[in-house]
């Protein structure tokens, strides 16, 4: 058997598919990729077609060898590539040598990288997925983020394909992204002032970001409302504590919550906010549920063509 | 009783009752969130009761937002119709088994000095109520049960430990509940249940879920010890 040796894991690097679906009344979160556009785009290079795992890693420093011959491709934030001393190609398919080492090194733009590797990672599924939920320790090795000296299992190198690049790349943020979200849950309940303020200041992405979520900082947000009892919270829903910072729940947020939330941000727009770096700018504007629907469909479709049509 | 509907962002629809949380109202969820997996099947893909809420999880794609909304509205008419009916189908509590002592829990004898009372007191008025899972979250299996006696409630901590063990039994405001896994926790802690509540390999993985009612029996350090040992 193949077997990825992890030599360095860097911050906070985990084996991710695309997540788990219906497991929230348990109190477990979806995870999964945070740039699923990066996920996708690595599976098809490779030829997986099974919602293969990679290794996620945040502003990466990973270094990694494998036990026998395999291809990879590392997609996602650009990153420096290495192959032993020899640099290489982000969005290429690569092949590694038995022992060789794969080095990857953040660049100063983005967030989220994805190493895949033939066969994909295959740590056991837990919930039809092998999706690491680090707070909750489930799926992934362990349950828990990547550690120097870790050994991966590898699926087998069936797949032969070596598709192009998709470009599904998520661009880098102009100097202001649009978060657009659906209004609701407290919407109305909501101080007016408080929402006059959401949707006419800027706010700044702070370093308190994770796969959990993404707090904002700016004007503070006075919601006028106290603690409610615990309601399910969503993707992108904007939780609005007592500090009057918003948070952004994102892949790893907690299935339950009872902050005031005036409506959650379009998946579309979370997926570009992932990737952004402290000191991003950003503001919400109001978007309809079918506008969420119309944005979501024109990027399935591209999506989808792109995937059809890049071989 | 009122309620309003309206969508939890792009993919989920919300029902939302403007009441006390109350054992008749989640079970009247329940059935909703029952009725839900029948009629929309594989296209929903989860779906979470809250207090006083219901969520359902789609994909716009796969099924209409205004078909679960309308569809969602009817049911919550048909819930608000049904009122004490639902008082009566009450299922047999779960028994969980828990050692109420100060080497397992830190906040226990605080408690009773807090409270003017002694710590069989505490233990008596814990474990004479029947409570009700109202939510689940936090944590997977983590179940919110209430309502605690009120000569027992109690804030949460002003800073949370960093680490409660599993099975740890803790109260906060009036809420009661015991931590499936390690994790942090603000709650006050008074006990430890040497029953395992959450096991991914178990079917379902969860010991508790919402609408369940559930009873604690104070046990000795002896029985704590022996049914660790085979839960682990």
């Amino acid at each position: 058997m193949n077997y990825l040796q992890v030599h360095r894991a860097g911050i906070a690097s985990s084996v991710q598919d695309s997540g788990r679906t219906g497991a929230l009344h348990m109190g477990i979160p979806p995870s999964g990729a945070m740039d699923r556009c990066a996920l996708l785009s690595g599976q098809h290079q490779l030829g997986h077609q099974q919602d293969e795992a990679a290794i996620e890693m945040a502003y990466a420093d990973f270094v990694a060898s494998p036990t026998e011959t395999c291809r990879i491709v590392v997609t996602g934030a650009p990153v420096y590539v290495s192959i032993d001393q020899d640099e290489a190609q982000s969005g290429q398919t690569l092949t590694v040598g038995a022992g060789q080492t794969v080095t990857i090194k953040a660049t100063a733009e983005g967030v989220y990288s994805y190493l895949h590797v033939s066969g994909g990672i295959i740590t056991p599924p837990a919930l039809n997925s092998r999706s690491t939920s680090p707070r909750e320790g489930i799926g992934g090795l362990n349950g828990s983020y990547l550690q120097d000296g870790d050994t991966l299992p590898l699926g087998s190198n069936q797949a032969e394909a070596d598709l192009g690049d998709p470009m599904l790349h998520v661009p880098a943020p102009a100097e202001i992204l649009w978060l657009r979200f659906v209004a609701g849950f407290q919407y109305d309940e909501f101080a007016d002032a408080a929402i006059k303020q959401l949707l006419a200041e800027e706010f700044t992405v702070t370093a308190k970001a994770n796969r959990m979520g993404v707090t904002l900082s700016g004007e503070k947000l006075q919601s006028g409302l106290t603690t409610l009892l615990s309601e399910a919270t969503c993707f992108g829903a904007i939780q609005v504590p007592p500090d009057g910072h918003p948070i952004i729940l994102l892949n790893d947020r907690q299935t339950v919550g009872g902050y005031p939330k005036p409506g959650a941000v379009i998946a579309s727009d979370c997926l570009r906010l992932a990737q952004c770096r402290p000191g991003q700018r950003v503001r919400f504007a109001i978007c309809s549920p079918d506008e969420a629907d119309r944005i979501n469909w024109l990027e399935q479709h591209y999506l989808e063509t792109r995937l059809r049509e890049v071989v | 009783m009122q309620f309003e509907v309206g969508p939890a962002g792009e993919s989920a629809m919300r029902l939302a009752y403007a009441e006390s949380p109350h054992p008749a109202l989640t079970r009247g969820l329940l059935a909703i969130q029952q009725e839900a997996e029948r009629r929309f099947n594989g296209a929903l893909t989860d779906a979470v009761v809250g207090y006083t809420t219901l969520t359902l999880f789609f994909s716009p794609a796969s099924l209409e937002r205004d078909r679960v909304e309308s569809w969602l509205r009817e049911q919550a008419e048909g819930i608000s119709s049904l009122g004490s009916d639902l008082h009566e189908h009450e299922e047999p509590a779960v028994v969980l088994p828990v050692f109420y002592h100060h080497s397992v829990a830190p906040d226990l004898e605080w408690l009773a000095d807090n409270k003017g009372l002694s710590i069989d007191d505490v233990i008596t008025a814990h474990s004479q109520t029947t409570y009700f899972a109202y939510a689940t979250g936090f944590a997977p299996g983590f179940c919110y049960l209430g309502s605690l006696p009120d000569e027992l409630a109690t804030p949460r901590l002003a800073t949370p430990r960093a680490r409660v063990p599993a099975g740890t039994v803790a109260i906060a405001d009036s809420q009661t509940a015991v931590y499936p896994c390690d994790s942090p926790g603000g709650w006050r802690l008074i006990g430890a249940c040497p029953k395992a509540l959450f096991n991914l390999s178990d079917v379902p993985p969860s010991v508790l879920s919402v609408g369940m009612g559930v009873r604690f029996e104070p046990i000795n350090e002896a029985d704590f010890r022996s049914m660790a040992q085979g839960a682990s």
